[in-house]
């Protein structure tokens, strides 16, 4: 056999025979190499030959029968070549379908038909050869509303003569349920001390600064469609393509270039792709999106709503048992409902042990805008709730906060953990991460400094939060709330590895790039399989669905550490095993004495280079007559991996997500008894988010998800009128923190690695914006306690605080008497 | 239809417009430079930052006729004529200072300008400075980390 590489060198290798590889190091992202040039390929940045646009015509009523639609003036204006209206929408198309709801509404569309149920719901769609056009043309549709009475909240939406979001269900509340885990009833009765509190959560949303955006073009020479979306969830956007538009999936092929921000926020996109899609397959034209910041803001946040929660109390602090009834206002977009009722489950008692446990769950239609996963679901709600009730929990005692929930985090050594529900928390150490929180926060010098600035008159307050970051969704937890198998679940993902023709390293995810650095973190681990360098790795950070795909693929639920990096690492090492066996059927050597790296294969026991991997995969591709009988021809695996601990569905035993990181949040805020402006003087978190793989990327998105959790405690609120209107549709209104208001974050890692992912590696993405809200409202109402202030709801703004101050007697003492 | 002429990173550029095209459409749609980003339409984010005679503007709150023999720069004029990274572009990269990387190029233009025409900031002065400029993923705090190290780099480069 000839060989180029025959004349042998010797390289070195520790002992176990590898390079010292790049996991666990904080290798420069390869992605900013184009992201900072400008050339990052955005879907805004892809034309098509011949691009005309889309516009949309957007309710401006939260409630309304449309009662006509003129679009004379429209059609009529140069430049317009086609109207879309619910008319034509209702006769080609499907409804929209529910997947928790017991029964499906039948009357919710694409595009508005008969009624618009939120302000910002679209109505007429035009397309025009420009972008301006488009917006003209808007401007010149004529709708004639008929205002129905608008069912503003819960409340209104229970009332029995409310009026019906979707008459065909006949309520408004698209579903509800119960259960009960352990002997609540006798933890109740064998407490000492029951705290109650009704707990809020206000609308918010990540506001990715990329809007939605996307283009499609059918070709109706081959009855294919070609779409382009800023989409987080493209393996259901395929299946909702043609559930909706009756596009067969065989003739769908989505790309999803690189995403400007995801947060969940994108996994709703997939109502305007078909929509765009349904537009050109119309008019034949390809036909682009791009959605308006204000459009952004109308709909997709989390939803509203309240908990009431009881804990059963010991009075050295444990808890005995605990009651917890969740009312969800889930907008009107039946897609979702219930599921941020539902994930709560994967954090349900937190970083705590409670064995007794009632919940019951209402997931209620009203005319608020639809929600959509942003950041951690339901679980940042739930965190803040359990968060609070510990904290109220221990002032109803008369014991310090951190006793109370040193009293009753799960102890280290029942890991893994399997709660009242079955979620099973693989790993962790929360009485250690606590310690070291304590001590990495200087906690006791922060009470010391406390107690000196309440001296000089200053309103300074410490707040702590322990909080579960679960990852990787197991799916079909609408399982609880309907008969059957669900279409989603289970836990999985597709990938492509392959060695081309040059002996370069390819992989294909085929999951979204949303910016949390997967192309390096893949290439790190795929380099270390070769014994390569990361930059030598070609990692496609484009999803398209031609590659092949699982029905929910996706990023999102924290699932990339798991089956991502699983899925990868399965289709790198199947390529690995094959170019050794076929090096070890080419030069007569035994497989298991074979290794590759730096661009060779070599044997172990002297580290001689016996092939060079260029010549292996010339020799695969091209010289199949000197190819070995044994194997077949090309490099290039595609596997599938699953996490197998996700558990079949049954409603004494689930598990809703399959890896669970922590954290502890401590952080020191003072309050200005002049503005009653919150201004954090102090953050730090230790994070155990397991094996991390690459410390740059993953500090990054701990200290980013807090500040994203800071914003939503502080600032950030999508406010409504009676009549359902929003009010919040400029950055002037919607508040986000900006650099001004974020805190410098002192942030410590430990790792306790997952024993069911392939590197340990578990949830990373999500963990500041669940835990961040207990910590901030601890700290608030700590630092107002001379005036009594109890927190219950976000975000803090100075003028509730101040409402809630300004007829105490401290208030007064301040003011003298004045207001 | 107007014909706009112009100066970007150095080389001249000429396109029809209407009267009424923002300058971030007629740099990104009629130029086809597609690195400055559009965010939020209102002049809160930054993402559309571009330099007009070496200071930053949002270009999102410009018309593109403005901007008749305006000589700009924007993000492709960042780097050097072999591919060279600048010291800002470097900054970014080493301290993971961009995530999604939509806000980037509107940040790198402010980095840009101001490492040069500021003395030394302190972290302070910087998220002041920086408050036009919205991101959404990082938190600010390894944006702070990238400006802090441009500066520092671009006066060792003058010394």
């Amino acid at each position: 056999m000839q060989g180029s590489n025959s004349s042998a060198q010797t390289l070195v290798y520790s002992e176990d025979g590898k390079k010292s590889g790049s996991v666990g190091k904080a290798v420069p992202r390869i992605e900013d190499l184009k992201i900072i040039r400008g050339k990052g390929g955005y879907a805004d940045d892809i034309e098509f030959a011949d691009q005309h646009y889309a516009a949309f015509h957007f309710s401006p009523f939260a409630h309304a029968k449309i009662k006509n639609i003129d679009i004379s003036k429209a059609l009529e204006l140069p430049g317009v070549i086609y109207v879309l209206t619910g008319e034509e929408v209702k006769k080609i198309t499907n409804p929209m379908k529910s997947r928790a709801a017991t029964k499906s509404p039948t009357s919710h569309y694409i595009l508005a038909v008969d009624k618009v149920r939120y302000m910002g719901e679209p109505v007429v769609a035009v397309v025009a050869k420009t972008k301006y056009i488009a917006a003209d043309a808007i401007d010149l549709i004529d709708v004639e509303y008929d205002p129905l009475p608008v069912v503003a909240t819960i409340e209104d939406a229970m009332k029995k003569e409310s009026e019906l979001i979707y008459p065909e269900i006949g309520t408004n509340q698209l579903i509800e349920d119960h259960f009960k885990f352990g002997d609540t009833e006798k933890a109740f009765k064998e407490a000492d001390k029951i705290v109650k509190d009704r707990i809020r959560i206000h609308r918010y949303a990540s506001t990715p600064l990329e809007t939605f955006v996307t283009s499609a073009f059918y070709d109706q020479t081959r009855d294919e469609l070609l779409a382009y979306a800023s989409d987080q969830q493209p393996g259901r956007t395929v299946g909702s393509i043609e559930s909706t538009i009756k596009i067969p999936q065989s003739k769908i092929r989505l790309i999803v270039p690189q995403v400007g921000g995801g947060f969940g926020n994108k996994l709703a996109i997939w109502q305007y792709v078909a929509l765009v899609s349904l537009l050109s397959k119309l008019t034949g034209k390809p036909v682009k999106w791009v959605q308006t910041r204000t459009e952004s803001l109308y709909a997709f946040h989390r939803p509203r709503g309240f908990m009431d929660a009881e804990f059963a109390l010991r009075k050295d602090g444990k808890i005995l048992g605990a009651r917890l009834t969740d009312w969800q206002a889930d907008g009107n977009w039946p897609y979702v409902a219930a599921l941020y009722s539902l994930i709560k489950f994967a954090n349900m008692c937190g970083v705590y042990e409670i064995r007794n446990l009632d919940y019951s769950y209402h997931s209620v239609a009203t005319n608020d805008p639809p929600i959509v996963q942003d950041r951690g679901v339901g679980k940042p709600f739930m965190s803040f709730a359990l968060e609070r009730m510990m904290d109220k929990s221990a002032d109803a005692l008369g014991i310090d906060r951190t006793i109370i929930r040193e009293k009753n985090f799960v102890p280290a050594e029942k890991m893994p953990y399997t709660t009242f529900s079955g979620e099973v928390y693989e790993s962790g150490n929360y009485p250690e991460n606590f310690r070291r929180a304590l001590n990495f926060s200087e906690y006791h010098e922060k009470l010391k400094l406390q107690e000196k600035l309440r001296k000089e008159g200053r309103y300074v307050g410490i707040g702590i939060a322990c909080g579960i970051e679960p990852g990787t969704s197991n799916l079909g937890y609408y399982f609880l709330s309907k008969e059957g198998d669900p279409d989603y679940n289970g836990a999985g993902q597709m990938a492509t590895v392959e060695m081309v023709a040059d002996g370069t390293v390819k992989v294909n995810m085929n999951g979204p790039e949303i910016g949390t650095g997967h192309v390096t973190t893949i290439a790190q681990v795929v380099s270390d399989v070769f014994g390569l360098e990361p930059e030598d790795i070609i990692v496609d950070g484009w999803y398209d669905s031609v590659h092949g795909h699982l029905t929910y693929a996706g990023t999102y639920s924290n699932a990339f550490n798991d089956v991502y990096l699983g899925a990868v690492m399965k289709a790198a090492t199947l390529l690995k095993e094959k170019i050794l066996a076929i090096a070890a059927s080419l030069k007569k050597e035994n497989v298991e004495d074979l290794d590759i790296a730096e661009g060779h294969v070599f044997r172990k026991s002297d580290s001689e280079k016996l092939v060079g991997v260029k010549e292996l995969a010339k020799i695969s591709y091209g010289r199949l007559l000197s190819f070995p009988k044994d194997q077949d021809p090309g490099l290039k695996i595609t596997a599938s991996y699953v996490n197998k601990t996700a558990k079949p569905f049954h409603r004494d035993d689930f598990n809703v997500q399959l890896t669970h990181s922590n954290s502890t949040h401590i952080c020191l805020v003072e309050v200005s008894p002049e503005n009653w402006n919150v201004k954090i003087l102090d953050y730090s978190i230790v994070h155990d988010a397991g094996k991390v793989i690459n410390p740059g990327i993953v500090d990054g998105m701990a200290i980013g998800s807090t500040v994203s959790g800071i914003g939503g405690a502080l600032y950030e609120e999508f406010l409504f009128d009676e009549q359902g209107n929003n009010l919040s549709l400029t950055f002037a209104e919607y508040m986000k923190p900006t650099a001004m208001e974020s805190p410098e974050i002192k942030l410590d890692e430990m790792e306790s690695p997952a024993p069911n992912t392939v590197f340990g590696t578990k949830a990373v993405g999500e963990g500041g914006a669940i835990t961040s809200l207990g910590a901030i409202a601890g700290a608030v109402e700590d630092a107002l306690k001379p005036f009594g202030v109890k927190i219950s709801e976000l975000p803090i703004k100075p003028e509730k605080l101040w409402e809630m101050v300004k007829d105490t007697d401290e208030y007064k003492k301040l003011t003298g008497g004045a207001n | 239809m107007v014909t706009v002429n112009l100066t970007i990173n150095g080389k001249e550029y000429s396109g029809e417009t209407e009267p009424r095209m923002l300058l971030v459409h007629f740099i990104r749609d009629v130029l086809k430079l597609k690195g400055t980003h559009i965010g939020c339409d209102t002049g809160h984010c930054g993402a559309c930052t571009i330099q007009w005679d070496g200071k930053p503007v949002k270009s999102c709150q410009i018309l593109a006729v403005q901007a008749q023999g305006a000589n700009l720069k924007t993000v492709e004029g960042l780097e050097g004529p072999n591919g060279e990274l600048s010291i800002e572009q470097e900054s970014f990269r080493e301290k993971f200072a961009l995530q999604c990387g939509y806000c980037t190029s509107g940040f790198l233009m402010m980095t840009n300008y101001l490492i040069r025409n500021n003395e030394e900031m302190t972290r302070e002065e910087i998220r002041e400075k920086l408050h036009g400029n919205y991101c959404m993923c990082t938190g600010y705090q390894q944006i702070v980390d990238a400006v802090q190290d441009a500066q520092r780099k671009y006066f060792a480069q003058k010394k």
